[in-house]
């Protein structure tokens, strides 16, 4: 198994934490996300990323608006609630103590 | 030349060709069995319809209004296999293997996904883009244009327009755009400890010149002096309160239970026994053989000078390592006699007041004198038997 592999779980459980944070700084397109995430090693498809923002939008933790654009139909404009900045900033929190032990492990 | 059905994704008709048509009726199938049970289910098959509907657009134009079946699959790979996201990591991960086993969907998916980053539209023109912009959007549409971060274009546009007074202006957008990186708590205690030390410091030099300056006769500065000795008290008082509190703060914010620098104390005092060891060394050395590390003692220089000069030096080379140690001990509760700043100059004085007495009583008395010149031969014999015990072992 080479990293990329190993590391494939870790990314799978992150995904929701980063596609919150990626809604949280900015009210965006469901391509938008995709594109943002292309562009690093969490990159991911809309097979993936649909269901999971219906599932936050299930759990009220996003919300959208039809928004028009220019080349073609309206399409879904995704923001972030108030509970779902508050759960971004739990597991920011939570996030901070992980990198925290692992940074301490292992060091006498 | 192959048979074309027409499709309705969202409300626009699309022409495939057949087997495009049937790779997709084949994807569509797959994905409402994945959903079924999912309460959005609806939903999420009308946003992917709607996305392969993008990405159909992609590749039509005037000339050409049928979708190749190549054109599907690539599509379809690039949309990847849905996953409802309430399954179980194992569900998933079979997956995974399974879209990594088929060589072709995988190189076809990292090959469109590049494909993805450009833009809609066969030539890539610049375009405002409006969506996620902050004005005009200009600079969302220069970014995607070079393919650099919209953060940078904004950046240089800033720069480019507001040359004067730009560094203020240039912070609070980087200051505001970059994401704030976690400065440790430590770094940031630590910085602002010694910020108070340094401003402590400087402070009273400066008060103190000021005054010395400013003031004509001895009896004015001898006054000034007095006064400020008071308020340098009053201050150092001020300042170990400060360093109290700030000692709480960091030992709050420290991961170890040690509190503040205090893993260092153990390393500065074996520091302090290492040295030590060694000045012991160089007595020795000097009074059995007059020479220290090779190096002999000037012609005419007697030898409790040399002594002396060693201690001196010895405190000398003490003097930051015990300044650390009790920063490290005390971590701000300094006590009254001022601290290892304080205590280094009292030790050279102690020691500067010892020598002086010393060598006044040698001259000047004689039974001293003989005493002290007894000294000598009685140090080389304790060395000597300290040595044979030290071979007996």
């Amino acid at each position: 198994m080479d990293i990329e592999e190993k590391f494939s779980s870790i990314r799978k459980g992150m995904l929701e934490f980063l596609v919150l944070k990626i809604i949280a700084a900015d009210q965006v397109y469901a391509a938008d996300i995709l594109k943002d995430l292309n562009a690093t090693d969490f990159a991911t498809q809309e097979g993936t990323l649909y269901p999971l923002l219906s599932k936050l939008r299930r759990e009220e933790l996003v919300d959208y608006e039809w928004k028009e654009s220019e080349s073609g139909p309206p399409r879904k404009y995704y923001k972030l609630t108030s509970k779902g900045r508050e759960q971004l900033r739990d597991t920011l929190e939570h996030w901070q103590k992980i990198i925290t032990t692992v940074k301490n492990l292992g060091q006498k | 030349m192959n048979r074309v059905i027409i499709i309705n994704l969202n409300g626009i008709a699309y022409q495939l060709e057949e087997n495009g048509y049937d790779a997709l009726r084949t994807y569509l199938d797959n994905a409402a069995q994945r959903l079924e049970g999912n309460p959005d289910k609806s939903e999420i098959l009308a946003d992917i319809e709607q996305a392969i509907a993008d990405k159909f657009r992609v590749v039509l134009g005037a000339n050409k209004n049928v979708v190749m079946s190549r054109e599907v699959e690539s599509a379809l790979a690039e949309m990847g296999p849905v996953q409802d996201a309430n399954s179980t990591g194992t569900a998933s991960a079979s997956a995974d293997t399974s879209s990594k086993m088929g060589p072709d969907s995988g190189a076809a998916s990292s090959g469109s996904r590049t494909e993805n980053e450009k833009p809609p539209g066969a030539a890539k023109r610049l375009y405002t883009i409006q969506e996620g912009a902050m004005f005009l959007g200009v600079c969302n549409g220069l970014a995607a244009y070079f393919g650099i971060d919209v953060t940078i274009v904004r950046i240089l546009f800033v720069i480019l327009t507001w040359f004067w007074g730009a560094g203020i202006l240039l912070y609070v957008v980087l200051g505001s755009i970059v994401p704030t990186a976690t400065t440790s708590a430590e770094k940031a205690a630590a910085f602002g400890a010694a910020a108070t030390t340094q401003e402590f410091i400087r402070r009273a030099k400066e008060g103190y010149y000021e005054g010395m300056k400013s003031l004509h006769d001895k009896s004015a500065r001898r006054e000034w002096k007095r006064r400020f000795k008071q308020d340098m008290q009053g201050w150092s008082r001020n300042f170990q309160s400060e360093m109290q509190r700030n000692a709480h703060r960091w030992q709050q914010h420290w991961p170890h239970p040690g509190g503040g620098p205090a893993f260092a104390a153990p390393f500065f005092w074996l520091i302090n026994l290492a040295i030590t060891v060694v000045i012991v060394f160089a007595l020795y050395s000097l009074v059995k053989t007059g020479v220290v590390f090779g190096l002999s003692l000037p012609v005419g220089m007697p030898l409790w000078v040399g002594i002396v000069l060693l201690l001196v030096i010895w405190r000398c080379v003490m003097w930051p390592f015990k300044a650390m140690r009790w920063h490290a001990y005390y971590g701000g509760h300094y006590p009254p006699c001022g601290g290892p700043f304080g205590g280094f100059w009292d030790s050279i004085a102690g020691l500067a007041i010892a020598i002086l007495s010393f060598w006044l009583a040698d001259h000047y008395i004689p039974q001293f004198h003989e005493a002290l010149k007894q000294l000598p031969p009685l140090l080389h014999q304790a060395i000597d038997s300290v040595q044979s015990w030290l071979e007996k072992r």
